[in-house]
């Protein structure tokens, strides 16, 4: 029962709000700490005024720069088709959270490439960064995907996300909360959030994401920007749709996608203001501690996993 | 129905091995102090709830107990002692932590395998029980062994004693009343004495560190 248009319309609203979630955290950090902040719409003026500027690139730089805010944007529109946020009437079927997986992977790897492509000290070592934190984090990323494969019996998302709404309370189970948990360290790891990386900071030493994109300006920050925003959104969707889909549209009747679109935002709200609370709270952590965290994560993934067979 | 209770006890059980977890990452001393006594609350909880089941009422006694000691008393001397004599931190473990977490994995798998076939023929509605608090035995021995400070072992010991109260739940809905007041008593005691014994630890060696304990000679 998937209806084309419905999975458009939701790729297009998941490309949407992605500026305005990240309007919101930040509003609600700066309202945290005590400060006025730009309104929730900053992220969109910004977007638009590096739309308008040309994009100036290092003579250095291969065609790997150029390409690069393409093949990122490309893998998080395809994602975005993929992904169940509202309705569960995504194209899931053309591929499984396992392709997921691998698109949010393809588009850290050609921003570590571009990023080490010009040559430039920061971004060599922002790169590093990130291939060490995400070798340790997408075992456990699909461990904990795993967990909610096994429970349903597929690795189709909007499938997940079907059978465990139209589930009553049988399915839900430990091993959901234990993914839940170990999805958004996850979650807060890959989208170089606080305590991993700090999003507002330009700071040399301690950036990750931010110094791989030094090098881009204009056009090409713009949309390495906006992929960036999306992989926030499409993380908190997932999040949501493969974990507690509850309130999730499953059934095509205007009535029902309406409840969904209000019960998802209801949810974006939620884990934007723990994802504040969680960046006014606490500090970054030294990049040698970091380990700690992500197996952490890991842990939690495989007690889930476990707990799937042992309860 | 019963999917819902059996979906609570597992949930509950489930926190008191993520707690022991928890306790194995954590390197404050205030905050492993916390987890354990929400471990003990979460025990305390599933206790009430395989009460609430099985209808055994001498069980919520003992989930009160459970509570009121080791969710409140015991985490309140704890806090108390560490106070005293001003400890806030671990030091660093003799294993790292991603290391000790693995390992808690590891043990964790070791316990379900060894407890398999008992699962396999018990009667109880809890009997998956088992092989977390097995688990949560094990990584209570474990922080015994892997930290230093004289408090952190004594919460490995309590940890191990939830491991095991859990483990009697789970297959004979608890032990008869008399010997879990013994138990209860037991633990307190325990905690007061470890509790002036940290104080001459400190008192001698100026630190906690159990290591140095190797130097008292006749």
């Amino acid at each position: 029962m998937v209806n084309l248009p419905l999975a458009i319309i939701q790729a297009v609203v998941l490309v949407s709000i992605a500026p305005l979630v990240t309007g919101i955290i930040r509003k609600l950090k700066a309202l945290l700490q005590s400060r006025r902040g730009p309104p929730i719409w900053q992220p969109y003026y910004d977007l638009q005024k590096l739309f308008r500027k040309d994009s100036i690139v290092s003579h250095d730089a291969s065609w790997l720069t150029r390409i690069t805010p393409f093949v990122c944007m490309t893998a998080m529109l395809l994602a975005a088709l993929l992904v169940p946020a509202f309705t569960t009437s995504s194209l899931g079927f053309l591929g499984d959270l396992i392709v997921l997986v691998y698109l949010f992977a393809m588009f850290r790897f050609f921003m570590a490439l571009a990023a080490l492509d010009a040559g430039s000290a920061f971004g060599g070592m922002g790169s590093s960064r990130e291939m060490m934190v995400s070798s340790v984090i997408e075992p456990a990323i699909l461990m904990a995907i795993f967990s909610t494969a096994l429970l349903t019996g597929t690795t189709d998302l909007s499938g997940i996300a079907n059978t465990l709404a139209t589930s009553g309370w049988e399915l839900v189970v430990p091993s959901l909360f234990l993914g839940f948990g170990a999805f958004f360290i996850a979650l807060l790891a890959e989208n170089a959030r606080v305590p991993v990386d700090n999003p507002a900071t330009h700071l040399e030493l301690t950036m990750i994401h931010e110094g791989m994109l030094l090098e881009y300006s204009g056009k090409d920050l713009a949309l390495m920007e906006l992929s960036s925003m999306m992989k926030l959104v499409l993380f908190l969707a997932i999040a949501w749709s493969a974990f507690f889909p509850w309130g999730i549209a499953t059934q095509l009747t205007l009535g029902s996608v309406a409840l969904g679109l209000l019960v998802f935002a209801l949810k974006l709200i939620a884990l934007v203001v723990v994802i504040a609370l969680i960046e006014s709270s606490m500090a970054k952590m030294r990049l040698f501690k970091l380990p700690n965290l992500l197996t952490v994560s890991f842990i939690l993934a495989f007690l889930a996993v476990m707990s799937f067979y042992v309860l | 129905m019963a999917t819902i209770d059996n979906n609570l006890v597992n949930g509950l059980a489930a926190l008191v091995l993520l707690a022991a977890f928890a306790l194995v990452a954590s390197q404050r001393m205030q905050t492993i102090v916390r987890v354990f006594a929400l471990q003990s609350l979460a025990l305390g909880l599933l206790a009430a709830c395989v009460a609430y089941i099985t209808g055994y009422s001498h069980i919520y006694i003992v989930a009160a107990l459970t509570i009121v000691l080791k969710a409140l008393l015991i985490p309140r001397i704890l806090t108390y002692v560490m106070q005293r004599i001003q400890v806030t931190k671990e030091v660093e473990p003799s294993v790292n932590t991603p290391s000790s977490l693995l390992i808690a994995g590891a043990l964790a798998v070791v316990a379900y395998y060894v407890t398999e076939p008992l699962i396999m023929v018990g009667t109880s509605i809890t009997k998956n029980v088992l092989a977390l608090s097995l688990a949560v035995l094990l990584i209570g021995l474990f922080v015994m062994i892997t930290r230093r400070k004289a408090i952190t072992q004594v919460i490995g010991l309590l940890v191990m004693e939830n491991g095991l109260f859990m483990a009697a739940i789970s297959i004979t809905y608890g032990m008869p009343l008399i010997v879990e007041l013994g138990i209860f008593f037991d633990v307190l005691v325990a905690v007061l004495i470890m509790g002036v014994f940290v104080f001459r630890i400190k008192g001698t060696f100026e630190t906690l560190d159990t290591s140095f304990l190797r130097r008292l000679r006749d």
